[in-house]
Order: structure tokens, then C-alpha cells, then sequence
């Protein structure tokens, strides 16, 4: 594939190159014939005289005299008449014998023909041939330059192939390299769609795990109210024997315990229940709850306690530790059937991931053990192996939730057929501990007071009124912060403010510091089921009694707070 | 003498046929021409060798002037020599004068007297006439003196003397010369 432009080139220039070699060859003749014609006329002018006087033998030898040149075919003096008077021919029958004559020529040579004057006379002529070069000498040198020429035509054509094939190249470098753009292009598509895909499929664990929590909430609950409200229907009935409405309402009472129990837990493990905590000696705690422990697990289980002497005080809501190690015992118990040995071992952990140093707190059984797959799952909420009704499924995730929000972890070792070891990781206190004295025990006299009541929920106020009323206290009821501003401003005087914290508008803590000016001195006790605010930033010194509250929590509250200045820690 | 005897007899067959045959006598003539028409032949033609001095350079057109000084061995045969003849687009004229004194204006004197021929030679002084002598006229050479040898005519020529009387003449002219004595 000669390209088109370069191999037009190489033509031309070996067309050119002929032309020139042919134009040569013609200008090379013309120079040839003058040549012989310059010779033709020296020899007319030497040979004058010895022509005009008839001296053969000098004319002679001015012809001879071209003997020497090799080119000179032939060459002849004659008279004014024709007639040749000397002559040298190379080969016979090469020169004329009368001047006028043609000569027996090949073709090949090259004639001239000059007069001999004498004063601007004729009185004679020569005749000259040379001999142009031979061929092979012609030919020989044309071929020199012929070479010449075909090496740069061979030179044009190879550059001309070389782009050719270099433009090809480029192109097919450009389609692949689009290829590679289009292949990138679809890669990267598929790439999107696969980020998309797991998105997707992470929201759909996401809501199965959600819907997982909220069935299990509901299931439960429903079963807590069924009780609740047959209990409730059963007390409304006239004609209902004394000890049958005791009964109920005690139904009622522990059904609520439970409930409130189970929304604690899911608090919990969404790590939104607000601590209260407490610097405690891990050691001191364990020990004091081994009765608790004991009668929770039963008779058919020892408990034994390997306790590390000298562990530095953690700093954790002790409630909350209490129903962790609760809760890991209960399923110790429940891994048992038959009975065993449950151990409870305190020892120093290794530092955090933070620097600071932590205990471990493990409880061992000797029971079933936790299947491998099974242990990726058992802090989940609502995960339980038990058959139902003999677990809720919600006790590890107490565990864990109460673990992380402390700054620990919980960590599960387990063996199937041998038992579990759950361990639960507690950083250390910066703080020493202070064990100090339970809390004051409200003892003696019952207070009474005028009680504000600010609460937006209409059967929560009506019922903490009815409460309150129930204990004696007068009370106001408000169902909004700016009412209890005026409430407070018309001057009638409180001795406890009791409101709820999440309200529309004004929240509880707001109101709170509104209230300081308009009712200094006033304490203010703050209720809440949840509140994110209170676990972020506390509840600024104000006591909060937690919904759902019992009868005698909130009493005891109201009467420490009705307690003239508090007592010293 | 008896040179020129045996050059005539060497002639004699040819001129008996020139004799006897009347038709033939032109190209026998051609075939061999005789010593004095070769020697007549020759001597317009000098002419074309020679240059003379500035003062006696000819207007263009002007005749040359031949003069036969003293015996005139050509007869006919000069005229013929010169008839038609151009020497530089120059005719030739023949004049055949007796003494020395009336070759005043010739160019080309051809001197034969015997033994008259050194006097009449001294006679022409300096003027610068080409003298053109053979070996009738006795020992004394001119500057151009006929000779015949292995059959030919040839010549000698004095450059000196040429160069005394003021007249170059041309190398290619001393080149055929049997001898020539160079000028100094």
C-alpha cells in the first residue's frame, strides 16, 4: 500500500531525473559538436599556410597531430575544389574523400566542417569527427545519477510508507483508546449501580431490623395492656368483691412495673437512658447484690465470686450495673436446665482505645453455649434463642447499651457444649471512689405544699393531679410554660413546681429558668419519659423523677424537695 | 643549371603530351603544373603573410601591387595567377618594370636580371617591397627565395632582411619555410 502522495513524489522525481538526464544528453551533444567545431577550425588556421602552399607534408602533420587525441575519429585537410590533400582516419572509409562528401557515419559521431582562410579567403576545408562517449561511458555516468536519484525516491516512498503506517497506527491507538473510554465509562456505571444496590439493600436490613424492634415492642406491649385494661374493665364492674379488686389492681400495678421495666430496657440499648453516675467500687457493688443474685437464680445454683482485690473505682450508673449483671446471670440460669455453677470474676482489662485503663467484669456458665452464627446477633434487641414467653430478648442489649454508654465494651466468648463467658468492659474513674452512705432515707413526716403542675399531656397532668391531690398537696395545673409564667405572676405562690420537660414552645428547663426570678427559692422538679436534652447536657441541677413513676417515687421526691436546704454529701 | 635541365626534361613527357594533345593541355597542366606557374601561384599569396609598415597600409579596396623586376620569366602565367584573385578583399595588379626606380608603390617585387639582380635588389634601397628571387637570378637571395627541391617548389626566407625593410611576416609562413633566417 504505496501511499499515494510520496509514491506521486518518487515519479515525479524519477521523471524529472529522466528529463534532465535526456536534456543533458542533448546539451551534451551541442557542447560535444561545438568542441569539434573549435577543433576543426585550429586545425583550418594551422594548416594555412602549409595548405596554401601546397606542403603536403606539414599539412600532414598538423593532421597527425590529432592522432593523439582519442576522440578524433577522423580528420581531413582539403583544396578550395574538394579534393583532400591530408587526412587520419581510425577506421577505413571513415573520412570523406572529397570535402562535400557525407561520411560513413554510425550515427554515433559528431562532425564539423570549417573553412581554411587566407586573408578572408577560402582556399580549403577540414573536416573533423569526433566520437561522442561510448554508451557504456554515457550510460556509466547517467547510471551514477540514476542511483542518486532512485535512493531519494526510495527515501520519499520509505517516509511516505512510515506515515502511512504511523497514521494507521494513530488511528487504531484512537480507537482503542475510545474503546477504553466507552469500557471505563460503563465500568463506572456499574460501579454506581452496585453502590446503589447495597444502599438499598442496606436500608432493606435497616427496616427488617426496624420492623423486627417495633413488632416486638408492639407484641409486647399489647400483652402488658391486655392485662392492663381487663384489669381496669374488671375494677370498673359494680359489685366487685374487695379481695378480687385487690387483686386486679395489683395485676395492674406489677403489669405496669413491667412495662416500665421494658421501656427501660429499650432505652437502654438506644443508649438514650439518662445515667445517673456514680463513682462505685465494682467489688463492693457485686457483693452486695450476691443476695439479689441468689434468690434470682435459685437453689439449684451456686454462685461463686472471684473477685481481684485493689481494682480502681469505676464510674457507672449503679442501677443500671445492677441490671446489667442481672441480666447476664438470668441467661446463665437459662443456659443451665438442670443447674451449676455460675462465676462472677472481677479483674484489671487491658487500657482502652483511648489510653484510659478499664476492669472486666465476667460472668461464666457451664452451659449450652451460643452457636458461632448466633453470637453476631445476641446483642440485637429482641433476639432471644428462648422459646416464647421465656425471654424478651431485650436483656443483652441492656447489657451492651449499658456497657457503651459507660465507654466499655462487652465482649462474648463461647463454646458450644461448654458454656459462655460474657465479659463486660468498664474504664477506670478519674475520680476515687467515695462509697458514701445511701441515699438520705425520706423518714418522717409526710410535707404537703401548693404544687404547680405544667404538663401539654391532658391525661398525664390529670392524672399527676389526681396523684398529688391523692398526697395531700393543693395543685395548680397549667398545660403550657407561658401559663405557668402567668400562674406564677399572679402572686399566688408555690412551694414545688413539678412540670414535664418536652413540651411545644417552652420547654421545661426553660421554664425552669424563667421561673428563678418570679419564684426565687422555689424548687422545681422535673418529669420526663425521654428526653435527649437531658441526657446531653443534665438537668441543671434540677431532681427529675422518670416516667412512669410510682406513687411513693414521686412522694419521696416531693418531700425531699419540700425539706428545708439539703443535706450535705 | 643542369638542375633545372633535369627538372625540364622530367617535365618533357608531360609537356610533349601538352604538345600533341591540344585537348589535354589544360588538365596536363592541372596534373603538373610547371615551376613558374607554381612559383606564380605562390607569389600573391605572400601577400597574405606579410604585413607592411603603417605608411604604405593600403585604403581598403586598393589594389596590391606585383611587380616583375627585371626579366620576366612568368609571361601569361602571372596574369592568370592573379586573375580573379583576392588578397584581403584586395585585387592584384601586375606591373613589369625594368629599373629599380620605377618600383616605387610595389609591394611584391620579384627580381630576375642574372647578374643585374644584386644591383637592382641594392637598387631598391629601405622601401619596403617583399623581394622575391629564385636561383636564376644568381647567388643573391631576397627575402623570399624560390628554390625546387625533391620536385616542389619551396622557399626560404630572411626575416632579418624583411625586418630591415620593415615588413613582419607571419609564423605560420616561416613554419613551411625550407630555411629562415630569424631576425635578430
Amino acid at each position: 500500500m504505496v501511499p499515494g502522495l510520496a509514491g506521486l513524489m518518487a515519479v515525479l522525481l524519477l521523471a524529472a531525473a529522466f528529463g534532465i538526464i535526456f536534456q543533458y544528453d542533448g546539451v551534451y551533444r551541442a557542447q560535444k559538436a561545438r568542441e569539434a567545431s573549435v577543433q576543426a577550425e585550429i586545425l583550418a588556421a594551422s594548416v594555412t599556410a602549409a595548405l596554401d602552399f601546397g606542403d603536403t607534408a606539414s599539412t600532414q602533420q598538423a593532421v597527425d597531430a590529432l592522432k593523439v587525441n582519442p576522440q578524433i575519429e577522423a580528420a581531413g585537410v582539403y583544396t578550395a575544389d574538394g579534393m583532400r590533400v591530408a587526412g587520419y582516419e581510425r577506421r577505413h572509409g571513415r573520412l570523406p574523400a572529397r570535402f562535400t562528401d557525407a561520411p560513413a557515419d554510425d550515427g554515433n559521431a559528431v562532425e564539423a566542417r570549417a573553412p581554411v582562410l587566407r586573408g578572408g579567403q577560402r582556399i580549403g576545408g577540414v573536416y573533423l569527427a569526433t566520437i561522442r562517449d561510448p554508451i557504456s561511458r554515457r550510460l556509466t555516468r547517467y547510471l551514477m545519477l540514476s542511483l542518486l536519484v532512485l535512493m531519494a525516491a526510495l527515501v520519499i516512498l520509505v517516509l511516505g510508507i512510515a506515515q502511512t503506517a504511523l497514521r494507521r497506527a494513530n488511528r487504531e491507538l484512537g480507537e482503542r483508546a475510545s474503546a477504553l473510554g466507552a469500557a471505563n465509562a460503563e465500568l463506572k456505571v456499574q460501579i454506581e449501580e452496585r453502590v446503589r444496590a447495597e444502599e438499598e439493600l442496606r436500608q432493606a436490613q435497616k427496616m427488617q431490623a426496624l420492623g423486627q424492634l417495633t413488632g416486638g415492642i408492639a407484641h409486647d406491649f399489647n400483652n402488658l395492656l391486655t392485662v392492663i385494661q381487663g384489669s381496669a374493665d374488671i375494677l370498673r364492674r359494680p359489685g366487685v368483691p374487695e379481695a378480687k379488686r385487690i387483686r386486679f389492681a395489683e395485676a395492674i400495678v406489677q403489669t405496669s412495673t413491667r412495662a416500665a421495666a421494658l421501656t427501660g430496657q429499650l432505652l437502654a440499648f438506644a443508649r438514650r437512658q439518662p445515667l445517673k453516675p456514680e463513682v462505685v467500687d465494682v467489688n463492693t457493688r457485686i457483693l452486695a447484690m450476691i443476695d439479689l443474685l441468689d434468690r434470682t437464680l435459685g437453689e439449684r445454683f451456686e454462685i461463686r465470686t472471684e473477685l481481684a482485690p485493689d481494682l480502681c473505682a469505676i464510674e457507672v450508673d449503679p442501677a443500671q450495673l445492677e441490671s446489667a449483671i442481672l441480666n447476664v446471670a438470668v441467661n446463665a440460669r437459662d443456659a443451665m436446665a438442670e443447674g451449676g455453677l455460675v462465676t462472677i470474676r472481677t479483674a484489671e482489662a487491658g487500657r482502652l482505645d483511648d489510653g484510659r485503663r478499664a476492669i472486666g467484669l465476667s460472668v461464666t456458665d457451664a452451659g449450652a453455649g451460643i452457636e458461632p452464627e448466633a453470637l453476631a446477633r445476641i446483642f440485637e434487641p429482641f433476639y432471644t434463642t428462648k422459646a416464647v414467653g421465656k425471654g424478651t430478648g431485650l436483656g443483652l442489649s441492656q447489657v451492651y447499651g449499658f456497657a457503651a454508654q459507660s465507654g466499655g465494651d462487652v465482649r462474648v466468648e463461647s463454646e458450644v457444649g461448654s458454656g459462655t463467658t460474657v465479659t463486660i468492659i468498664l474504664p477506670c474513674s478519674d475520680r476515687g471512689a467515695s462509697e458514701t452512705a445511701a441515699i438520705v432515707e425520706a423518714e418522717g413526716l409526710h410535707r404537703t405544699g401548693r404544687i404547680l403542675v405544667v404538663d401539654d399531656n391532658e391525661e398525664v397532668g390529670a392524672f399527676a393531679e389526681l396523684l398529688l391531690g391523692e398526697l395531700g398537696h393543693q395543685v395548680v395545673r397549667v398545660r403550657s410554660g407561658p401559663e405557668a409564667i402567668s400562674a406564677a405572676e399572679s402572686g399566688n405562690g408555690f412551694d414545688v413546681v413539678f412540670t414535664d420537660v418536652v413540651m411545644p414552645g417552652m420547654s421545661g428547663l426553660e421554664l425552669a429558668d424563667r421561673l428563678k426570678p418570679l419564684l426565687p427559692g422555689v424548687p422545681v422538679v422535673l418529669t420526663t419519659g425521654y428526653s435527649d436534652e437531658i441526657t446531653r447536657s443534665g438537668t441543671g441541677g434540677l431532681p427529675v423523677v422518670y416516667k412512669p413513676y410510682r406513687l411513693e417515687t414521686l412522694a419521696g421526691v416531693l418531700d425531699q424537695v419540700l425539706q428545708p436546704p439539703p443535706l450535705a454529701e | 643549371m643542369a638542375r633545372l635541365v633535369a627538372f625540364f626534361l622530367s617535365r618533357l613527357p608531360l609537356a610533349a603530351c601538352a604538345l600533341l594533345l591540344p585537348s589535354a593541355q589544360v588538365s596536363a597542366a592541372a596534373a603538373a603544373p610547371s615551376e613558374y606557374a607554381v612559383k606564380a601561384a605562390f607569389l600573391p599569396k605572400f601577400a597574405g603573410y606579410v604585413a607592411w609598415p603603417g605608411n604604405v597600409r593600403l585604403a581598403p579596396g586598393a589594389p596590391l601591387m606585383l611587380c616583375i623586376l627585371g626579366d620576366d620569366p612568368f609571361g601569361r602565367l602571372i596574369d592568370s595567377a592573379v586573375r580573379g584573385q583576392l588578397v584581403d578583399q584586395r585585387p592584384i595588379i601586375v606591373r613589369r618594370v625594368t629599373g629599380a626606380g620605377a618600383a616605387a608603390g610595389c609591394h611584391i617585387a620579384f627580381v630576375q636580371g642574372g647578374a643585374r639582380t644584386s644591383a637592382l635588389l641594392s637598387g631598391l634601397g629601405r622601401s619596403p617591397i617583399l623581394t622575391v628571387t629564385d636561383e636564376r637570378g644568381g647567388p643573391q637571395r631576397g627575402m623570399v627565395h624560390f628554390v625546387v627541391q625533391d620536385g616542389r617548389v619551396r622557399f626560404h626566407i630572411d626575416e632579418a632582411e624583411a625586418a630591415r625593410h620593415g615588413l613582419s611576416i607571419n609564423s605560420r609562413l616561416l613554419a613551411i619555410a625550407l630555411t629562415v633566417r630569424q631576425r635578430p
